[in-house]
């Protein structure tokens, strides 16, 4: 079997994925797997939504119908995946990561979050600390990935620093960041948009709209 | 004479300087961003949306409203001048437009597009103030069946008119419809696919999830080509068009009005749909078919005027059934929760000031329009020679800052990310997030009308084809499908929107 419509192929795979997610979480997961769960010592597998009758609907009923059947749709999109009868060259997904390189991504993310909600009652400094290492490894080893990592890190960055850095400097950061995804970077023109767009926010939204936000790092008051 | 009465209110309220200062604001950020390329009303609209809080209802509505057919007046210019189409729903304008600028005749192409759209935008905000009551009055007496199904069909409809494969856009549906039910069940309490996170208790943000899939995922996505973008730098000439020139523009006006009014009506219609197939069909009519692509000024005269008449009757919907026709809509709806008035037929007879002020100010906003577009046309060149490395930066801290407004709380804008990561791949394996909008926005709604039906109908499923009104709407869903999957058929829509995919 050959693939011949890449997007169909990972698109009708999402989609499964998705659907049956949906469909495990809602009717709960198989009955060996939550005994396996609890005999392995780590607790009580939540047991799905009650699923109801036609007539009074529990909070299972609608997810499942909805999740069974993008899963039976993925499949057909799926399986088109390999009998397109398109050029295949333009059948390309063109995605800048590889499905390893996601899966690094997703791990290091649950990974970083679990631990830091374990050791600091908060997975943020995970989170933050997940996007940074993501954005460097992108930069060291995948440019490919530049534009979709650091635009996203940046935002992270952003959200994670704005309480301890205040509006100004986490403005300045996003800037940085979000200009190292692009195609040139010109340190003295980043600088310039940096420093007004840092003004600019704390007029319009700390003064203008009264947004409840600081404007200096949290050690300066 | 009910009708003139009602206007009366509507420009009433519509004139009061802090709504007619909404309004500038809106269509002046609407022309903006339709001629900035990579900046779509979907994003700019969700951007904003957390600064309503602030405001009040009307005015905030009017400002929301104004972006959207401002963005028609906006990407025309960008279409013409640059060969880009500054707003999806100008791609076509391109074709012709930009030809007429390589021709010299830069002026007349931009004085047609804002002529074509205020005459549209004039006729379609009469016709929305005809339309709109009498539907909503047909709409109270809806009950849960007809939701549900009214809603089958605005989900089918959306499906239909997306672009690209039929099943994937059905696919994309269900898991808006999956991800809108995320959270609390109203019903009974339950926690659903929250994974022990506090803050999904409440759902996801509506907000946040556009942001991500339209926002983040277009920057990344444009980031990911080489920026190639050549303005037009030879001067605009004389704007008015020739006698000649209104001769023959004026048929195209009249029709391109007439299709994109009827077909904004449509769920899952708007200025896109309306102006492709105004294109189509002056192209088909045209005494010159030979010159569309080179510059023939039906080409831009049709389309512009179609885009606008459809942008605003997509209004119609919204206002009186509640139910969002595209993406855009979808938004407004958000809006409006915010502001918390639940959208519906009820919304009329409720607060007529906001609904007749609202269709008055797309009068006015019409109006405002012409003048930011003619006699100011040279600020907004100038703006089109911004170079995208300094836009994006700017898109993204007003994003941020939007989102993370939200509810002061990093979790949101970590979830904007993982939307903005979906947002990519769909767009990578051609699954478009516009049905997902939608499906997303009505889950809830969904879900809760069909247990109400089913409750009343003590589980039998054939209520939705007992009743008249649900009947028809499901009928109508399946012939559409049936139609849409026809083989014959089926390669002509391919066709329809193969233009689209090329930009």
């Amino acid at each position: 079997m050959q693939i011949k419509n890449e997007k169909d192929f990972w698109a009708g795979l999402m989609f499964m994925g998705f659907g049956l997610a949906a469909v495990t979480i809602a009717v709960g997961p198989p009955a060996f797997l939550v005994a396996a769960w609890k005999s392995m010592g780590w607790g009580n597998l939540q047991y799905g939504y009650q699923m109801g009758t036609a007539v009074r609907m529990g909070p299972a009923y609608f997810p499942t119908m909805l999740g069974g059947l993008l899963a039976f749709l993925g499949f057909i999109v799926f399986l088109r995946g390999f009998f397109s009868e398109l050029p295949p060259e333009t059948m390309k997904a063109n995605l800048s990561f590889g499905i390893l390189d996601f899966v690094v991504g997703v791990a290091l993310f649950a990974g970083l979050g679990y631990a830091s909600k374990v050791m600091f009652k908060s997975g943020d400094y995970g989170m933050l600390a997940a996007s940074v290492i993501l954005a460097v490894l992108s930069f060291l080893f995948r440019p490919k990935t530049k534009p979709l990592i650091l635009i996203l890190a940046c935002g992270m960055v952003f959200a994670y620093l704005l309480k301890p850095l205040g509006l100004v400097l986490a403005t300045i950061l996003l800037v940085f960041v979000a200009a190292l995804g692009g195609h040139e970077y010109k340190t003295k023109e980043v600088a310039i948009v940096a420093v007004v767009l840092s003004i600019f926010s704390v007029v319009v939204f700390v003064y203008g709209l009264t947004l409840p936000f600081q404007i200096w790092p949290a050690a300066f008051y | 004479m009910e009708i003139l009465s009602n206007l009366a209110l509507g420009f009433g309220v519509a004139l009061s300087p802090f709504n007619l200062l909404m309004c500038l604001v809106g269509v002046v950020l609407g022309t903006l961003i339709g001629v900035l390329p990579g900046v779509g009303p979907v994003a700019t609209i969700a951007m904003l949306l957390p600064i309503t809080f602030n405001l009040n209802p009307i005015g905030a509505l009017i400002m929301l409203a104004g972006i959207y057919y401002g963005a028609q007046y906006g990407g025309s210019t960008t279409a013409i001048l640059v060969n880009l189409p500054g707003e999806s729903s100008s791609v076509v304008t391109c074709l012709d437009g930009y030809q007429m600028a390589r021709q010299g005749r830069a002026g007349p192409a931009l004085a047609t597009a804002a002529i074509a759209s205020f005459f549209a935008g004039t006729i379609s905000t009469v016709v929305v103030a005809l339309f709109a009551p009498p539907l909503a009055e047909v709409a109270l007496k809806f009950g849960p069946s007809e939701y549900f199904s009214l809603m089958v069909l605005g989900l089918v409809a959306a499906t239909v008119l997306a672009s690209g494969s039929l099943i994937k856009a059905i696919s994309m549906v269900l898991l808006g419809l999956l991800l809108g039910l995320v959270g609390t069940d109203v019903n009974s309490g339950v926690l659903r696919f929250a994974f022990g996170v506090s803050e999904l208790a409440d759902g996801i943000g509506f907000v946040v999830v556009a942001m991500g899939m339209f926002g983040l995922a277009e920057i990344i996505v444009n980031l990911e080509q080489k920026e190639a973008r050549e303005v037009f730098t030879s001067k605009v000439g004389r704007l008015m068009p020739s006698k000649e020139d209104f001769k023959r523009m004026t048929p195209a006006i009249l029709r391109g009005t007439a299709l994109g009014s009827a077909l904004g009506i449509l769920p899952g219609g708007g200025a896109l749909l309306s102006s492709f197939a105004a294109y189509t069909v002056e192209k088909k009519v045209s005494r010159y078919p030979a010159e569309f692509g080179k510059g023939a000024i039906e080409g831009v005269a049709g389309p512009e005027a179609a885009n606008n008449a459809g942008a605003q009757t997509s209004f119609i919907p919204l206002l009186t059934l509640g139910i969002p026709g595209n993406a855009v809509m979808a938004l407004m709806i958000g809006a409006m929760m915010i502001q918390g008035i639940a959208p519906g037929p009820q919304v009329m007879t409720e607060r007529p000031q906001l609904f007749w002020g609202m269709i008055a100010s797309m009068w006015i906003g019409n109006l405002m329009l012409v003048v930011l577009n003619l006699p100011m046309i040279g600020i907004w060149i100038k703006l089109l020679t911004v170079p995208y490395r300094i836009l994006y930066p700017t898109i993204l801290v007003f994003m941020c800052i939007g989102v993370f407004s939200l509810s002061n709380n990093p979790f949101d804008v970590l979830i904007m990310a993982f939307f903005g990561v979906l947002g990519y791949i769909c767009a990578k394996l051609a699954c478009e997030p516009a049905p997902m909008i939608l499906g997303f926005i009505l889950g809830p709604l969904m879900e809760e009308n069909l247990r109400r039906a089913m409750l009343l109908s003590r589980g039998d499923p054939l209520v939705f084809f007992q009743k008249p009104i649900s009947a028809t709407f499901l009928t109508l869903s399946i012939v559409l499908l049936v139609v849409i999957s026809l083989p014959a058929l089926r390669s002509k829509r391919e066709e329809a929107f193969a233009g689209d995919e090329q930009k």
